[in-house]
């Protein structure tokens, strides 16, 4: 099916060096930097420190004022690509769906609810509403009406190149026909004082690839690209600025901050692009380096070009003084500089670099020049090891990327930690009654065979991944292993301690080991080190459908055959501020109670598992109308998944209040389109309330699927607008 | 000025949460990265905050403490040399 190749139509930016895509490209081409001293926030350690921070006005720019300041980012950036690619949603459907990047989340606007909690002593969460990383996601997607698959992927600094990777799959494997993608986070105080932690921050602004560099710039920005399939593209006359023509991701399974040495993840990457493109790597004319300016990341990733292009290394450039590092934006804004600099035949120069250094032996390009450009790559790398490099191509030239097949997909192996269950048998079990005010998984049951050093430095919630990946799945290096563990909220305990400390003792004696676990890919990435799998590594989370968005992604890679097994998941702890939060907007009461827990199931291609548990047999993500209407949803359904294959439907009722009608409502109107009554099933008594719960969901419909050799519906909404059913089978 | 191993290696102990380590099995001059102990990277930034918090000494590059992170004696000596009089 070549029409369904991805197309570049439309672009959009925020970033410290300009708003929109021209005035990025000016400074990119005239290699301007963006760098300014701090003003976001007080600094008492640091405060003078250049950044890439974005000092215009966003609520002047036009921005909603209720949202975060990532959320405002991101929502410039796709006001912009949409009035680009000139296309207008409500003649797409549920056609048209939306996959960020996004690491920082709500985190700028949540620091100022503990700021006030802790140096005036008053409780006053309201900042703390758009907290959630897919909080972007939701904006956008009901501002400009988008009812197609959404999530925010949560890797780090590679975060956006994976949404780019994501949403391409969505075009590629026809669940959508346009996806908005790309990234967006704001600056904190937490990564400003994270990064600084580690001692990453260059005092004079980031050098890349310079002998004298001293580490990174701290910034922020959104970019946001309107891809779509190429048929879609031609029907409605848009005009193509660019293709992407390959994705690959990998993850080193070496540590939590520090890059391969040798690279080896960072070209497994590029070579899984390469692969996935169809290309040979003499067919790049131009990479844009991850480039961050420490010491370590910009050798690994010579060593990484070297590997792959022996002594024809294309010219490369890092555009990171430009912006500063944007995180998991940087991916999506070095994107449009690609897509950029194919559109106008340039090479866009690495500012910052005066002298070579011999352990890297490679020059950048020092000066903006022309140059006939083809196929240009892009590549981030981030924390836990996690690489994505994107291929993107002139619109003229023919594509040969690989499609993914259809495959049966099943389940091998499960590992659960629960409130109250840890084997298969107390799944199904109630939760029993007088366990305090939560749910909480207590003292961790397997902690014994965890490592001295994982018990010491890791998070409850990575450990809890960790036990729950090795219940499912045996660790075999000779397996292609890719792991999608999704979370909501992360690990809440490290990143509220980690910002408790800072804010509390103004920046002195920063917790370093806390800083690394606060992203929500620490969990997956703690499991790749675990498991040593290389494959792919991905933190998706989309409110109460996180799980659902894990589970596609890991099925998205056996399908395109980059792994034997996916390990896919979703985790969730629970931290005094979260409890006291909830307790506050009354969202827990004496029958729904808080909870959290890990699950990770182990997927392979049916025809490898001599005796699988279930099959999976339908996975949809989309995202519902509002007001909400149980008879569309019930058609929603009923067009994906053949209703005569269901037995029960399962749901996550006995959760939040506001969603609970609604599962009824659509148990009631999906019984009537079977023309029987179909068995409504909840899950939530059995595991408390919390947003991966869903994970445990499929856990119990796995079981049911297995015992009662019946169809499973799985089907979850999330609060905000995101929704998926999944069908499982014996 | 001299300092304790005794006392830096119970700091280390207590910075770092080592379990089931005392003082006592830990040799002076046993590597403290890699083998040994099985310190990384993100140990060593610990031991930055430890090093200014108790003793005032501020590293800005880690490339500067890496010698000194050697062992606990080179720490020791680090420290008795770079602390503030």
């Amino acid at each position: 099916m070549p029409a369904r190749f991805p197309v570049i139509t439309g672009l959009g930016i925020v970033s410290a060096a300009g708003f929109g895509t021209e005035e990025v490209w000016r400074a990119v081409a005239a290699g301007t930097s963006g760098l300014k001293p701090l003003t976001l926030f007080q600094s008492p350690r640091y405060g003078q420190i250049v950044t890439g921070e974005i000092q215009r006005d966003l609520i002047d720019a036009g921005a909603p004022t209720r949202s975060s300041r990532s959320d405002k980012l991101g929502w410039l950036a796709a006001r912009e690509a949409i009035a680009d690619a000139k296309i207008n949603f409500q003649n797409c459907g549920d056609r048209a769906g939306i996959i960020l990047g996004t690491s920082v989340g709500g985190s700028y606007d949540s620091e100022k609810f503990l700021a006030t909690l802790i140096k005036q002593g008053k409780m006053r969460p309201r900042p703390t509403r758009f907290h959630e990383c897919s909080s972007t996601v939701d904006l956008i997607a009901d501002s400009f009406g988008l009812f197609g698959p959404s999530m925010a992927i949560a890797t780090a600094c590679s975060s956006s190149a994976l949404a780019i990777a994501q949403a391409a799959e969505m075009i590629m494997s026809g669940e959508a026909d346009v996806m908005l993608t790309g990234g967006a986070d704001s600056m904190s105080r937490m990564t400003w004082g994270g990064f600084h932690s580690l001692l990453l921050v260059d005092s004079a602004g980031c050098r890349p690839f310079d002998a004298t560099r001293g580490g990174m710039s701290h910034g922020e920005g959104a970019a946001i690209l309107v891809l779509e399939s190429e048929e879609n593209a031609r029907r409605r006359g848009a005009k193509i600025l660019a293709r992407l023509s390959g994705w690959g991701m990998s993850c080193d399974a070496y540590h939590a901050t520090a890059p391969h040495p040798q690279g080896a993840g960072a070209t497994a990457a590029i070579q899984s692009a390469l692969r996935r493109a169809g290309l040979d790597p003499a067919a790049i004319d131009y990479v844009n380096a991850h480039g961050t300016g420490t010491r370590d990341n910009d050798v690994a990733e010579a060593i990484a070009l070297k590997t792959v292009f022996h002594n024809r290394v294309p010219p490369f450039s890092s555009t990171k003084r430009i912006f500063g590092h944007a995180l998991a934006a940087s991916g999506a804004m070095e994107a449009v500089v690609c897509v950029e600099a194919l559109i106008h035949q340039q090479l866009p120069p690495n500012p910052g670099f005066s002298k070579c250094d011999p352990a890297i032996g490679l020059e950048p390009v020092t000066e903006m020049r022309s140059a006939p450009l083809m196929h240009v790559m892009s590549n981030s790398f981030g924390f836990g090891g996690n690489n994505g490099v994107l291929i993107f191509s002139r619109a003229e030239v023919a594509p040969h990327t690989r499609a993914p097949k259809n495959i049966q997909v099943a389940v091998a192996g499960m590992g659960v930690i629960g409130p109250g269950a840890v084997t298969v048998k107390e799944i199904t079990a109630p939760l029993p009654p007088g366990n305090g005010p939560v749910h909480s998984c207590g003292v961790l049951k397997d902690a014994a065979m965890l490592t001295p050093n994982q018990r010491r430095r890791l998070s409850r919630l990575q450990q809890m991944a960790i036990i729950t990946a090795r219940h499912s799945h045996s660790p075999d290096p000779a397996q292609r292993v890719t792991i999608a563990i999704g979370t909501g909220l992360g690990c809440l305990e490290d990143a509220g301690t980690f910002i408790e400390n800072l804010v509390a003792k103004d920046e002195r004696e920063p917790m370093p080991t806390r800083f690394p676990n606060s992203v929500h890919n620490s969990p997956a990435g703690q499991v790749a080190i675990d498991q040593v799998a290389h494959g792919m590594n991905s933190a998706p989370t989309a409110g109460e459908t996180t799980f659902e968005s894990a589970l596609w992604q890991g099925i998205c890679q056996l399908a395109t055959d980059e792994a034997d097994h996916a390990l896919v998941g979703a985790a969730d702890e629970m931290d005094k501020y979260l409890l006291s939060i909830g307790q506050r907007w009354g969202a827990w009461n004496e029958t729904i109670l808080p909870g959290e827990g890990a699950v990770v199931v182990s997927l392979a291609g049916a025809d490898k598992i001599a005796s699988p548990l279930a099959r999976v047999t339908r996975l949809k993500l989309g995202r519902y109308r509002r007001p909400f209407d149980a008879q569309i949803e019930a058609e929603w359904i009923a067009a994906a998944v053949d209703l005569s294959k269901v037995a029960v439907l399962l749901s996550g009722a006995k959760g939040f209040r506001q969603l609970e009608p609604r599962y009824d409502a659509v148990a009631a109107a999906l019984s009537k389109l079977a023309g029987r009554p179909l068995e409504h099933q909840t899950y939530k008594q059995l595991c408390g309330e919390f947003h991966s719960a869903s994970a445990f969901g499929f856990s119990v419909a796995v079981n049911l699927a297995h015992e009662k050799k019946c169809g499973v519906l799985l089907y979850t909404l999330s609060q905000r607008g995101a929704k998926a059913v999944c069908l499982i089978q014996p | 000025m001299q300092i304790s191993t005794h006392e830096l290696k119970t700091k280390i102990i207590e910075s770092l949460k080592l379990q089931d380590i005392t003082p006592e099995q830990i040799d002076d001059d046993a590597p403290l990265f890699g083998t040994g102990l099985g310190l990384d990277s993100i140990d060593a930034l610990e031991l930055v905050v430890l090093l200014e918090k108790d003793y005032g000494i501020v590293i800005k590059d880690i490339e500067e403490g890496r010698p000194a992170f050697r062992s606990v004696k080179t720490l020791a000596e680090f420290i008795a040399a770079k602390r503030p009089q």
